[in-house]
């Protein structure tokens, strides 16, 4: 990616600041001991250069003020997102005209909001809405896939739905501000088949790949199923071992050194891989203590240890109790002291900052072999 | 120059005490040292291959890995014969240390050195390769752990690696006596999963074993060392060699016996590792030279078992009922039978086939545990009809059979009794079992899938059996689908909540057990699945 007349590899974290004790209603946006300015220069001494936002704030002004706070005293930019609604209760309905059309004009009002903004990065739609379209989570439906029996059938249904209301929320975008690329977030490259025929006017794919130690073929098969460039907008591992129950800063770091080594190893230009990677966002900046009970407000002031979640690719720990390794409040590469520091929470690194702060400094990729050999 | 004196006389002061107290340091430091001075004066490689192997092992069977590695670049230069071997010991000892780093978690040194010690391994495999030929074996073994590193690293060089020790491979092959090599190569990738690649260097493997002189025993006997050592690739890849001889040379009578000891060794089991899928290759290879008539009894329910454990169970269904067909008065009949009418009913829908057999069966006189299971079922299947007043005939028939009052098809039977008398629906997750089994249901999501599985398969009554289920509900990233397991069938002494994927259980009495499940998502069926266990 070029950005202003210069190379530019994404080196970001995902950023949600919700102190202890806080859940994710918290509008840190409008924090007046401003947590972002703590934690950008944290990030700037790391080396972050770009951070993502999920969801802006309701109050512009305030999310006017974080972005230029960054970019301003740090240099760091920002990626916006939307989420489209996936989160609503009960669930997106993405065949509703009402529904589309009340999502679009929240997505139009941010571009038209923010697109000014030198910060500004670019946009990302949606999050892991794909994981949907096989009705077993966030399950919506029309009545014409209602009437397909066939569950593969109204899989592919959905896609084609849902793809396609992206693509027209990127040519609207498009029109509005031509200078920031649109990305399409979607969970690993499921259904990307589809959105090659229905999506095309997205610029770039923002992918959420958690595979632990490596990203297998993940670059080379984005290629073949949906040729565009790729931004790792959620990667990581979590620092907590769910199966020797304590915490395990190094694990963490041993998953997030792997991961960007083939970051690096697939961005453009680098010629044995892939070429069409632009960089990767660590997810997340900060713990959040909130996530393991969020209807439990007293459990918000509780660093939870109990995993919500399996995956096999971080094996450590993945003989705890019925495979559950994944701890949603311990993947924070700074972590929250409950002591309070310039009005928040102290921040204190852990050991994956030291070790991406210095890959990054010096990217060892052991590409020594490759001219050599015969 | 003070500070240096020092330290040497704490280290022989050192030596004399660790020497004293403990002789065998002594012996073993002299072993080494005697090891070294051999390695740099041999111009023998077979030698000096077999003193850097006693090195290694002395030194990594305790993690010494950075002792190990200085010591061997104190030999580089020394002898320039064996100088590749040196640099390939010093990137084995480097990629050792890095795997125990990860390992023991000893992350310190991990991340301070561990790019320092990647750099080493690869500058020396590089030298190694190209101050060898292709005949060299330190070639072929620079070039295999050249691909592991990368494999482990996962980076983008691990195809090219992999390419290049194929073709390391085939060159050592043509180039060189030595087979031994190529087995190396072809068991790493094997234990990588990568089994076409392996496959086709024990063919290499074989072939020169053959080219050896080698007869039919001598490969036969081969074979049978490698199932031994559980190298079932291999052996297959020779019992494959060593059957198309037999079958070229030999006369048909002569084949199918050898043909049916070899089957044996890879059929199911509860005991030993097997591969069932090779078992058929062979027990069809038997059908088509001499029909089913080459198959005895045992042989036959062997073949069927065989099947019914690869879940092939439609495949297992046609075995049984040439079992019953070709010895109907087998002691498997009983067993056959129920198992086809469960097949065709649950698994294949075929509701007046599947009574058609439970029937039969139910109307023998000798009432086997299989016979009182086939009078349940077609209880069960009658009060899933609507039919009230069969259902009750059959399930009173059941306890009039069943003298025993623990017997657990009896205590099925009174269970679904009192639903028809209560005028309630069959139970929520056996009725979740014959709806999803027995009605036109559209297509189950592709991806998706349910196992099930028992361990062992055989057992006697009172014996812990564990059941366990692996449900693959698709892709959904960090959001967990919520899956509920409806288990029903003969669960024994266990009442296994919605909740549990596994669970262990014990009979009171005996015959052929059918576990059933169902997996449900909130949006419906994933999958469903039955599996058939023994009680003797």
């Amino acid at each position: 990616m070029i950005v202003e007349g210069r190379p530019y590899i994404v080196k970001g974290v995902c950023y949600n600041p919700i102190p202890i004790g806080s859940d994710h209603s918290y509008d840190w946006w409008q924090d007046p001991n401003k947590p972002w300015m703590t934690d950008g220069k944290l990030m700037q001494q790391m080396g972050v250069n770009t951070i993502r936002i999920y969801q802006i704030g309701e109050n512009p002004q305030s999310v006017k003020q974080v972005i230029r706070d960054l970019y301003n005293n740090f240099g760091i930019r920002v990626i916006l997102g939307h989420w489209l609604g996936l989160l609503e209760y009960p669930c997106p309905f993405y065949g509703d005209k009402d529904f589309k059309e009340r999502i679009k004009q929240e997505v139009l009002e941010m571009v038209r909001l923010y697109k000014d903004e030198p910060g500004v990065l670019l946009w990302i739609l949606g999050n892991e809405n794909n994981y949907s379209f096989s009705g077993l989570i966030h399950p919506w439906s029309t009545e014409e896939i209602d009437r397909d029996p066939d569950l593969n059938k109204r899989k592919i249904m959905r896609a084609r739905i849902y793809y396609s209301y992206v693509n027209e929320l990127a040519k609207e975008i498009h029109k509005i501000d031509p200078g920031h690329p649109v990305a399409l977030g979607n969970g690993e490259l499921i259904g990307l088949d589809v959105a090659r025929d229905f999506a095309p006017d997205i610029d770039l794919v923002a992918c959420i790949i958690y595979r632990g130690k490596t990203f297998g073929n993940l670059f080379n098969s984005l290629k073949v199923t949906f040729d565009k460039p790729l931004l790792l907008s959620e990667i990581g591992a979590d620092s907590y071992d769910a199966y020797l129950k304590k915490e395990d800063q190094n694990m963490q770091a041993f998953f997030l050194e792997s991961q960007w080594r083939q970051i690096y190893q697939n961005i453009a230009g680098y010629k044995t891989g892939a070429g069409n990677c632009l960089g990767g966002i660590i997810f997340e900046w900060t713990d959040e203590w909130w996530k393991h009970n969020e209807s439990d407000e007293a459990s918000w002031s509780v660093h939870d240890t109990e995993a919500t979640w399996s995956n096999g690719s971080y094996y450590f720990d993945i003989k705890a109790p019925k495979n559950m390794n994944m701890n949603e409040e311990w993947f924070g590469i700074v972590a929250l002291s409950e002591e309070l520091k310039d009005g928040i929470n102290k921040r204190i690194p852990k050991k994956a900052y030291y070790v991406i702060r210095e890959f990054w400094r010096n990217p060892v990729l052991n590409n020594k072999n490759k001219n050599s050999r015969k | 120059m003070k500070k240096l004196k020092f330290r040497i006389l704490t280290c022989i002061i050192t030596f004399l005490l660790l020497s004293f107290f403990f002789p065998s340091f002594a012996q073993q430091v002299d072993n080494t040292l005697t090891l070294s001075n051999k390695l740099i004066k041999t111009d023998s490689r077979g030698e000096a291959l077999g003193i850097l192997g006693q090195l290694k092992d002395f030194y990594f069977k305790d993690n010494r890995y950075t002792e190990f590695v200085s010591l061997i670049k104190s030999f580089i230069g020394k002898n320039k014969t064996i100088e590749p071997l040196f640099n390939y010991y010093i990137a084995l000892g480097r990629y050792s240390q890095l795997k125990y780093l990860e390992e023991a978690q000893d992350w310190d040194e991990y991340f301070s050195k561990g790019n320092d010690y990647r750099n080493e391994i690869v500058e020396k495999l590089e030298k190694a390769i190209e101050s060898t030929g292709v005949d060299d074996i330190a070639h072929l073994w620079s070039y295999l752990l050249l691909w592991k590193f990368h494999r482990d690293l996962q980076d983008a060089f691990k195809d090219k690696a992999l390419s290049e020790l194929m073709d390391a491979a085939l060159g050592y092959a043509k180039a060189s006596k030595d087979a031994s090599g190529i087995k190396r190569v072809a068991d790493e990738l094997l234990g990588d999963g990568q089994k076409g690649k392996a496959r086709q260097l024990y063919k290499i493997y074989v072939d020169s074993l053959i080219s050896s002189g080698a007869d039919d025993e001598k490969i036969k006997e081969a074979a049978f060392g490698f199932y031994q050592e559980s190298n079932l690739e291999l052996a297959e890849v020779l019992y494959d060699v060593y059957i198309e001889r037999v079958t070229r040379d030999y006369p048909k009578e002569k084949i199918i016996p050898i043909l049916i000891e070899i089957a044996r060794y890879f059929v199911y089991t509860d005991v030993k590792a097997g591969d069932p899928e090779y078992a058929e290759k062979i027990f069809q290879k038997i059908q088509d030279l001499g029909g089913k008539t080459s198959f005895n009894e045992d042989l036959m329910y062997m073949r069927a078992y065989n099947l019914e454990k690869q879940k092939e169970y439609s495949l297992a269904k046609d075995v049984y009922e040439d079992l019953i067909q070709y010895y109907p008065q087998s002691a498997y009949s009983d067993e056959a039978t129920f198992k086809i009418a469960i097949i065709y009913a649950y698994v294949l829908k075929d509701l007046s086939k599947a009574k058609e057999y439970f029937e039969r069966l139910s109307k023998k006189e000798v009432v086997s545990p299989e016979v009182v299971s086939s009078i349940y079922q077609l209880g069960l299947l009658s009060q899933w009809k609507g039919d009230f007043v069969k259902a009750r005939e059959y399930y009173d028939n059941v306890i009039d059979k069943t003298k025993d009052e623990t017997n657990e098809i009896a205590a099925l039977a009174r269970t679904r009794i009192q639903e028809i008398v209560e005028e309630k629906p069959i139970e929520y997750n056996l009725l979740m079992f014959l709806d999803a089994s027995l009605k036109e249901s559209p297509a189950l999501l592709e991806g998706v899938k349910v196992d099930l599985r028992c361990s062992p398969y055989k057992a006697a009554k009172a014996k812990d059996i564990h059941i366990t289920s692996t449900a693959y509900a698709g892709e959904s990233g960090c959001m967990q689908v919520e899956l509920s397991y409806l288990w029903s069938g003969d669960l024994g002494s266990a009442k296994p909540s919605n909740e549990q994927t596994t669970f262990l259980t014990n009979y009171t009495s005996a015959g052929i057990k059918v576990i059933n499940l169902v997996v449900l998502s909130p949006s419906g069926i994933v999958d469903r699945s039955l599996d058939f266990l023994s009680i003797d």
